[in-house]
C-alpha cells in the first residue's frame, strides 16, 4: 500500500508535482500515466526518498523510504536503467544490493537466472544493452522479495519477449498480493496490464479509476454514419443539438449519440443509411482527451518546403 | 512470485540495529570500493611510485654514504608520503564522487535510504582504506629503502610507531578531507581543484608571497609539516599542524554530510 498526499514538488521554478493524492492498492496492477514531464518519474523519486517533497507526503507501509533499513524487502524498485557504475559487473551490482539488505548472495544468482542475465551476469555493465539494464534493474527490484514493487517505464528496450515476460511478471507480483506501480507511455500495454489506472497531466491528478471506469466513464460513444445523404442528415442531427463531423462526402461522426438515436431520427427522415455503428472508445483516444489539456510539450508538424516547391 | 522465492511475502519489521546495518552498509562499501576499477588503479600507482622511489633512495643513499650517513630509513618513508599522499587522496575521493558522476547514487540510496548510515559507512571505508593502506606501503618503503641502503640507513624500532601514527594522521585528515569535498561538491574535477589548491597549491603561493601566518592556516602546509619535518616558511608546532589538517578535514565531512543529508540525491 503506498499513500500519496498532498504531495508537492518544484525544482527551482519548475512545478513538477502540484497536490498530488493518491492511494496505490495491494493485489493490483496500477498503471501510472501521463505525458512527457507530467511528474510521474519525480512522484516515484520521493516515494524512494530520492528527492525531498516541497510539501506532502508519500508513504509505503506507513512508513517514510527514507527511514527503512531494510529497503529492499520492502519496496522494490526501478528508476532510469543508465543510473548505474557501469563499471562494475551486473553481478557485482546485485551483490553490493545483496549486502546493503542482509540478503543472501545464493538470492544473487537466483534473481540473475529469472532476469535471464545469466549469460551477461559477470560482463560490466558498460556494455550492456537498454534492455539488458531494463533486466539488471528488474532484478535487483525482486532482489528482496519485496511487497511493494515501482517500475518506471519497465518496457523501454525490451524486446517481445521480454515484453510478454514482464506482463507476466506484473501480473503474478499482483496476484500474490503485492502492491505494484507501473509507469507507461504505451496506452495499449496499459491496457492490457493495468487493473487500475492513475492518470496525471502537469503535475495533477487527472483521473484515478479502473481501466474500465475510465473507458466508461468518458463515455463519449461516437457513432459513425454513412449516407448517400449525408447534408441533409448532418443538418437535421444539428438541429437536434448534436455534435456532428463530416469525414467526407459521405460519412458523418456523431459524438455523444447512440446508433439507436441516429438509426431513429434517419427512419423518420427516410434518409438511406449505408453503415451505422458505434465506435468503442480506446483506451488510447480516452488518454488523448484526459491529457490534450496538460500536455507539455506539444509535437510540431515538420514545416512544409512550400518555398521549394514554388522554386521548381 | 516464483518457486525459488524464499522469504516470506509480508516482512516482520523487525528492526536491524543501526550499529549492525552501519556494519553492513560498511561491507558493502568496500565491495564497492575494490569492484570498481579505478579503485585498483590508484592502488596501483601509489604501490609503484612508494616502493619503487623507495627502493631507489635506498641505493642512492648506499652510493653515496656521505650525504644521509646513518640516517632513518623512516625518515625516507615519510618523505616518500608526501608525494605518494595525492593519489590516496584522489582514490577516497572518487570513492566518492564516482556515484555522483555515474548515476550510481541512485540504486545506492534505494538499497541505504538512511543517509547518515551512508555517509558514515562511505566515509569510514574510503578514509579507512586510503590510510591503512598508505602506512603499510610507507612501512614497505622504509624496509625497502633499509635493505637497499646497506648500511647507509638504520631501522630503529622504537621509532617506527611514531612514523606510523605521523603519517596515518596525515592520510587520514587528508582522506576526510577529500571525502568531505566529494560530498560536498559532487564532482570529481571540483573537488580534485579543490583539494589541490588547499593541500599544495595556496600553501606555497601564499609563502611565496610572504603570507606565512595564513599559508599555515592551509591543511596542506599541515601536512608538509608533519612529513618533511620542516616548513616551507612560517612556523608551525607538531600540534598546530595536527590540529590545522583535523579542524579542516571535519569542516569539510560535516558541510558535505549536511549536503547529502538534506539535498535531492542528484541534482
Ligand atoms: N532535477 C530536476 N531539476 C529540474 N527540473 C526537473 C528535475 N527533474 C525533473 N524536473 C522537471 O520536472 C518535471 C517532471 O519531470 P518528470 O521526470 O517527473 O516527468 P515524467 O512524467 O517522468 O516524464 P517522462 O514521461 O518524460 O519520463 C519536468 O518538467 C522536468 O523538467
Ligand atoms: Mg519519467
Amino acid at each position: 500500500m503506498i499513500e500519496v498526499r498532498g504531495l508537492t514538488k518544484r525544482y527551482g521554478d519548475v512545478l513538477a508535482v502540484d497536490d498530488l493524492s493518491f492511494d496505490v492498492e495491494p493485489g493490483k496492477v496500477t498503471g501510472f500515466l501521463g505525458p512527457n514531464g507530467a511528474g510521474k518519474s519525480t512522484t516515484m523519486r520521493v516515494m524512494l526518498g530520492l528527492d525531498r517533497p516541497s510539501s506532502g507526503t508519500a508513504v509505503v507501509h506507513g512508513r517514510l523510504f527514507s527511514t527503512l533499513s531494510e529497503p529492499l524487502r520492502e519496496v522494490g524498485a526501478l528508476l532510469d536503467p543508465g543510473s548505474v557504475h557501469p563499471g562494475r559487473t551486473g553481478r557485482n551490482h546485485l551483490r553490493v544490493a545483496a549486502r546493503t539488505n542482509g540478503i543472501p548472495t545464493a538470492r544473487v544468482d537466483e534473481v540473475i537466472e529469472q532476469v535471464g542475465l545469466a549469460d551477461a551476469a559477470r560482463r560490466r555493465i558498460k556494455g550492456y544493452s537498454l534492455g539488458m539494464r531494463q533486466r539488471l534493474g528488474i532484478a535487483a527490484a525482486l532482489l528482496g522479495d519485496p511487497g511493494v514493487l515501482l517500475f518506471d517505464e519497465p518496457i523501454n528496450g525490451l524486446d517481445l519477449d521480454g515484453v510478454l515476460w514482464l506482463r507476466g511478471l506484473l501480473r503474478r507480483l499482483a496476484d500474490d498480493g503485492r502492491t505494484v506501480l507501473v509507469s507507461s507511455h504505451l496506452m495499449s500495454e496499459m491496457q492490457q496490464i493495468a487493473d487500475r489506472l492513475v492518470v496525471i497531466g502537469r503535475g495533477r491528478l487527472i483521473a484515478d479509476a479502473t481501466v474500465d471506469e475510465i473507458l466508461r466513464g468518458l463515455g463519449h460513444l461516437h457513432v459513425r454514419v454513412r449516407s448517400p445523404e449525408a447534408d441533409s442528415l448532418l443538418t437535421q442531427l444539428q438541429e437536434k443539438g448534436l455534435n456532428v463531423q463530416r469525414v467526407d462526402a459521405q460519412e458523418l461522426h456523431v459524438e455523444d449519440s447512440t446508433a439507436e438515436q441516429v438509426g431513429r431520427l434517419a427512419h423518420t427522415l427516410r434518409i438511406p443509411l449505408h453503415h451505422l455503428s458505434e465506435v468503442e472508445q480506446s483506451l488510447e483516444q480516452a488518454y488523448i482527451e484526459l491529457t490534450s489539456s496538460s500536455v507539455e510539450f506539444h509535437g510540431h508538424p515538420a514545416p512544409v518546403p512550400a518555398a521549394t516547391e514554388a522554386a521548381r | 512470485m516464483t518457486a525459488q522465492s524464499t522469504t516470506p511475502l509480508v516482512h516482520a519489521s523487525d528492526e536491524v540495529s543501526t550499529g549492525r546495518l552501519f556494519v553492513r552498509t560498511c561491507a558493502a562499501e568496500w565491495t564497492r570500493l575494490w569492484t570498481a576499477r579505478s579503485s585498483r588503479w590508484f592502488l596501483a600507482a601509489a604501490t609503484l611510485v612508494i616502493t619503487g622511489l623507495g627502493t631507489a633512495l635506498g641505493f642512492e643513499s648506499a652510493a653515496d654514504p656521505v650525504e644521509i650517513q646513518g640516517g632513518p630509513a623512516w625518515q625516507t618513508a615519510k618523505s616518500l608520503a608526501m608525494p605518494a599522499q595525492f593519489a590516496f587522496l584522489a582514490f577516497a575521493l572518487t570513492a566518492v564522487t564516482s556515484d555522483f558522476a555515474t548515476g550510481g547514487i541512485v540504486p545506492t540510496l534505494q538499497w541505504t535510504p538512511r543517509r547518515a548510515v551512508l555517509f558514515s559507512a562511505r566515509t569510514t571505508v574510503a578514509v579507512g582504506a586510503a590510510t591503512g593502506l598508505g602506512v603499510l606501503l610507507a612501512l614497505a618503503a622504509a624496509l625497502l629503502a633499509f635493505t637497499t641502503a646497506g648500511s647507509a640507513l638504520v631501522l630503529p624500532l622504537a621509532e617506527g610507531p611514531a612514523m606510523v601514527a605521523t603519517v596515518g594522521l596525515v592520510f587520514s585528515a587528508g582522506a576526510a578531507l577529500a571525502v568531505g569535498l566529494g560530498f560536498l561538491l559532487r564532482n570529481a574535477a571540483a573537488a580534485l581543484v579543490t583539494l589541490f589548491l588547499l593541500m599544495l597549491v595556496l600553501p606555497l603561493l601564499l609563502g611565496g608571497l610572504g603570507y606565512e601566518w595564513l599559508a599555515d592556516s592551509f591543511p596542506g602546509s599541515g601536512a608538509f609539516f608533519l612529513l618533511m619535518e620542516e616548513t616551507p616558511q612560517g612556523d608551525m608546532t607538531d600540534a598546530s599542524a595536527a590540529i590545522t589538517m583535523l579542524v579542516w578535514a571535519a569542516g569539510a565531512l560535516l558541510l558535505g554530510g549536511l549536503r547529502l543529508v538534506r539535498e535531492d540525491a542528484n541534482r
